[in-house]
């Protein structure tokens, strides 16, 4: 007889998206969280708006926590960190550490949810100065910023009048060794230019890219209406060095159109980090014995046709922790692998 | 800003076969697996270079030149713009680990062994420095501080050049009292140059760019050699 | 002031993690082939420092025992560079080696005219490596370009086999053996290693100085990861080299906007293209250091770089540019500070744009200093003495 829990570990978009789809399905969920909150990065990180439909992120993260708070089935624990495994498909005697204290979990099927870190730009080859000038931002940063309502020079508080944002950081990049496109930051950065735009009406955004990442709906909801309805100027050409001049900043790039280095001066630079595996992901992956790529990210093993399962039997990995993922990815692997939780235990239970 | 315009085939005079052969003496590299990945257009390599704000220079045209394997453009590139390359190796900055930079360091060095035109052209000039180094072991020496030399150097130039010989003496260092090498430099150091420039096909090389050189050399370096009782040396 | 809910960047610290390097320190390799026996490695000396790298690997600098890899240019037409390098190993008491069994590196015939092949360059790099090697010395490179060559070289060697193999023939034809460094270190990498010992012995202040740094293309840009770098300056986002060492001096360092550009020496440029070199180093460096800080010296760390910066500002005068900024060496600053003669020692009656303001402003009487000079050089010309000593030069 299988252990009917499921341990989802992480509690952001894709683990509350399972835990919700578990529970409505008739399972339990243990949903085991590191922080002392729910929502994962969007909350953590404070964004402002989702992409691609510009929701407001913190009531659509509410939203995901409420259908899972206050819910019978499943059972929260905040503050909790897994420290050891042992058992397999329909019986894993997992351990953990909540709240300071040893605790053990039994479940049937585990579900790893632990998504990303933004990349620390400090890492970045080429040249931007995110630790030496404060106008050099991210677009974690520029969330915050947006969030709050006030979008201004960091150095003097002003409103900016120039905004550029480089693409690809952390990204892309052999030397650092992230060869991967991190697929949302395109997405984000229009958004977020649109969001200055609207914000700043006397602003000029620019966004330095290598390429447009455009997928599906997201060519004409976003890419669209950010360069005709708000007048973002695109261009295409990466910037390698951010530089202090006077009481601004020069972005040195090439403008590939043009076929010429070009040097132009900004108010503020903001840099679409990347994304890397979280701490979380690398730790809990070893705990499992599941097998990580070489950037860090867990390795699903199913290729197109599988996006949720792993090396290991009854462990599964969805969302941001297997690597690049849009919200909609993460959503949609929630459900993926709610499923093949679900049928791992029953699978169990019928054979038994 | 210079048109591209590849209709023209501006080296008609040269056969397409002798154009690949370059091309592939070029790809035959042992380094030309680490210096070309592929390209991905991104400007960095332009961005960060000083010769693409001088010249109609473009580290990104070459690269993608290359990768395209366009035998003609990279033929024409490779008898001018190569040598408008500061090879400061600031393009070493491209995230896929291109280095045009080094490209173009083989494709000068196809150029050079091969004596294009276009090679001996931009290196006129440059001989006296291969003199130096060949009949000295150092590439710079005092009395290359000529007023004819350097001219916009300004008239410090001349100060320097009428005071050399006792300029050079009231400097500290024992092995900087020279005016014709850098530095003292030992007999046998010399010899052990020439022996390695000799094995690896150096003379060859100064032969097909500047042939009055090489003779000049092949005489100073055969004597010392023979002096040093190396006379199974020889530069034919 | 408005509270903002991001930090400045004062305020963020980046951390760098060796385990996080993205490249695999050389070393590894270059140890498993000396134990399968294609080369001996020369270990650096047991008086070293160790300063952090790009990624957080630490680099060993050896002290003492150094083998002094000249450069032809500073040796050619800027001996005040050499001998402020000798100087310092000299105040400290510091056993090194000045060798006459020493070949030009042959990088800058390399990168201007291609008439070689990394076999000769490599065959050149060893010889040399050996020549140290022989003497039981470790090599300490003078020039930028040579140190950023031999950085390549090194790579090569351990990478290509083919390569290697060739060089050891030729090596063998010499008597000599195929020989590495376990390091390849830049002089200024020892002079930032010895920057608090240096600041110690300061006699002249310098606290009254603004300095513009101007760091080598072939030390950082190229082999990256071996370059230092130090979380105390510029937050480990640029190297820390030459200005770690003015800034423990007292000197202030002013940033310009073109600080990553190279100084347009174009080593074939110097001297068939000039127009490139002069233009771009008037028009992208010192007119820039002049508008943004107006330093009174530019301080840089390389012989090309020195050559290009200094000789193109009399162009830049003729042509009534905004330019006018002394050029030294950071070795030249350092014993500078310590009390060295700014012509016996510093040579700087060969440097080009002029220095006399910057000295004044530190308090020499130049026409003094100067005729004590030319006292020794009338003691040479007289035929009373042969060569000024290094005792003269302290006199």
């Amino acid at each position: 007889m299988a252990n009917e829990n499921i341990l989802i570990i992480g509690g952001g978009p894709t683990g509350l998206e399972a835990a919700k789809g578990i529970a409505e399905l008739g399972y339990k969920v243990i949903l085991a969280e590191k922080r002392d909150k729910m929502g994962g990065t969007p909350v953590s990180a404070g964004y402002a708006a989702l992409t691609p439909d510009m929701r407001d992120a913190g009531e659509a993260m509410q939203e995901m926590c409420d259908a899972v708070e206050n819910n019978p089935d499943v059972k929260i624990m905040l503050n909790t960190e897994i420290t050891g495994t042992t058992g397999e498909p329909g019986n894993f005697k997992i351990k953990a550490k909540s709240n300071g204290d040893e605790v053990d979990i039994e479940a049937g099927a585990v579900i790893i949810a632990t998504g990303f870190s933004h990349f620390d730009p400090g890492r970045e080859t080429q040249k931007y100065g995110y630790y030496e000038h404060d106008d050099v931002i991210t677009i974690v940063d520029a969330e915050k910023l947006l969030k709050s309502g006030t979008f201004v020079r960091p150095s003097t508080g002003e409103k900016p009048k120039r905004v550029a944002f480089i693409q690809c950081v952390g990204s892309r990049d052999r030397k650092i060794g992230n060869e991967y496109c991190s697929k949302v930051c395109c997405g984000i950065t229009s958004k977020q230019a649109t969001e200055v735009r609207e914000l700043l009406p006397g602003c000029k955004v620019f966004i330095f890219y290598i390429d447009m990442r455009m997928y599906g709906y997201w060519e004409n909801e976003i890419y669209w209406p950010a360069q005709e309805k708000h007048k973002v100027n695109y261009i295409k050409g990466m910037a390698t060095e951010i530089i202090k001049k006077g009481d601004g900043l020069i972005v040195k790039g090439e403008d590939t159109t043009m076929r010429r280095p070009m040097e132009i001066p900004m108010d503020m630079v903001i840099l679409a980090v990347g994304m890397e595996p979280s701490e979380g992901t690398k730790q809990v992956a070893d705990i499992f014995g599941v097998k990580k790529n070489k950037f860090g990210f867990i390795e699903t093993t199913g290729g197109a046709l599988n996006t949720v399962s792993t090396n290991v039997d009854g462990v599964f990995a969805a969302g941001a922790c297997t690597g690049p993922s849009d919200l909609e990815d993460c959503i949609s692997a929630a459900g993926s692998a709610a499923v093949k939780a679900i049928s791992t235990i029953r699978k169990v239970t019928i054979t038994a | 800003m210079m048109a591209l315009d590849l209709r023209q085939n501006k080296h008609s005079d040269v056969s397409f076969e002798e154009k690949e052969r370059l091309f592939d003496e070029v790809k035959a590299d042992e380094r030309w697996h680490h210096v070309l990945n592929g390209c991905f257009e991104c400007g960095i390599c332009v961005a960060s270079c000083p010769s693409a704000r001088f010249y109609d220079f473009s580290p990104r045209v070459i690269t993608q030149a290359v990768s395209r394997e366009d035998t003609d453009l990279i033929y024409t590139l490779m008898s001018d713009s190569i040598w408008d390359c500061s090879q400061c190796f600031s393009c070493d900055r491209c995230p896929r680990e291109n280095s045009p930079g080094q490209i173009i360091t083989i494709m000068r060095e196809v150029a050079v062994k091969n004596g294009l035109q276009t090679a001996k052209k931009a290196l006129e000039g440059y001989g006296r420095i291969i003199y130096k180094i060949m009949s000295t072991g150092s590439q710079v020496s005092p009395d290359m501080l000529q007023p004819d030399a350097f001219p916009d150097w300004g008239t410090h130039v001349y100060e320097i050049a009428e005071n050399l010989e006792e300029w050079r003496k009231a400097i500290p260092p024992e092995t900087l009292h020279t005016t014709e090498t850098g530095w003292k430099i030992d007999k046998k150091t010399i010899i052990e140059l020439y022996l390695i420039w000799h094995m690896t096909g150096v003379m060859d090389l100064i032969e097909g760019v500047d042939e009055g050189l090489f003779m000049i050399l092949v005489d100073v370096m055969e004597e010392r050699l023979e002096e040093a009782g190396y006379d199974d040396v020889t530069f034919d | 002031m408005i509270h903002l809910p991001i930090t400045k960047a004062s305020d963020r610290h980046f951390k760098i993690d060796p385990n996080d390097a993205p490249v695999k320190d050389l070393r590894e390799e270059l140890f498993q082939l000396e134990k399968e026996g294609e080369l001996e490695v020369i270990r650096v000396p047991d008086n070293h420092v160790e300063l952090m790298t790009k990624y957080g690997r630490m680099k060993k600098i050896p002290i003492d025992k150094t083998w002094h890899h000249k450069s032809c240019g500073q040796c050619g037409h800027i001996p005040g560079y050499s001998t402020s390098i000798f100087w310092l190993n000299r105040q400290f008491g510091l056993d090194y080696y000045d060798p006459t069994d020493q070949t030009s590196c042959t990088a800058w015939n390399y990168y201007a005219s291609a008439t070689s092949n990394p076999e000769a360059q490599a065959a050149v790099a060893v010889r040399n490596f050996a020549a140290a090697h022989e003497v039981g010395y470790f090599p300490l490179i003078h020039c930028g370009t040579s140190f950023g060559h031999y950085k390549e070289v090194r790579h090569a060697l351990i990478h290509q086999h083919d390569l290697r193999r060739k060089v050891k023939k030729i090596m063998e034809r010499l008597g000599k053996k195929l020989v590495i460094p376990e390091e390849i270190v830049h002089y200024s990498e020892w002079v930032l290693a010895m920057k608090d010992r240096i600041a110690e012995r300061q006699v002249v202040d310098m606290s009254n100085i603004v300095a513009t740094v101007h760091p080598a293309c072939h030390y950082h840009k190229l082999i990256e990861e071996d370059a230092i770098y130090d979380s105390e300056i510029y937050g480990a986002q640029r190297t820390a080299i030459v200005t770690g060492t003015l800034q423990a001096l007292g000197i202030e360092v002013g940033d310009y906007s073109t600080w990553f550009d190279c100084c347009g020496f174009g080593f074939r440029h110097i001297l068939v293209s000039r127009d490139f070199s002069r233009s771009f180093s008037i028009q992208r460096k010192i007119e820039i250091m002049k508008e943004e800080v107006n330093p009174d010296v530019t301080v840089t760390h390389d012989t090309g770089c020195v050559t290009t910066l200094d000789q193109s500002q009399f162009a830049g005068r003729a042509h009534n540019r905004n330019v006018g900024i002394p050029v030294m060496a950071d070795s030249q600053v350092a014993a500078l500070a310590m009390g060295a003669h700014p012509y016996k020692v510093l040579q700087l009656h060969w440097h080009n744009a002029d220095n006399k303001p910057f000295l004044r402003k530190l308090g020499f009487d130049v026409e003094k200093v100067w005729s004590e000079f030319q006292d020794e050089v009338d003691k040479i010309k007289s035929g009373k003495k042969k060569f000024m000593t290094w005792e003269d030069a302290d006199k």
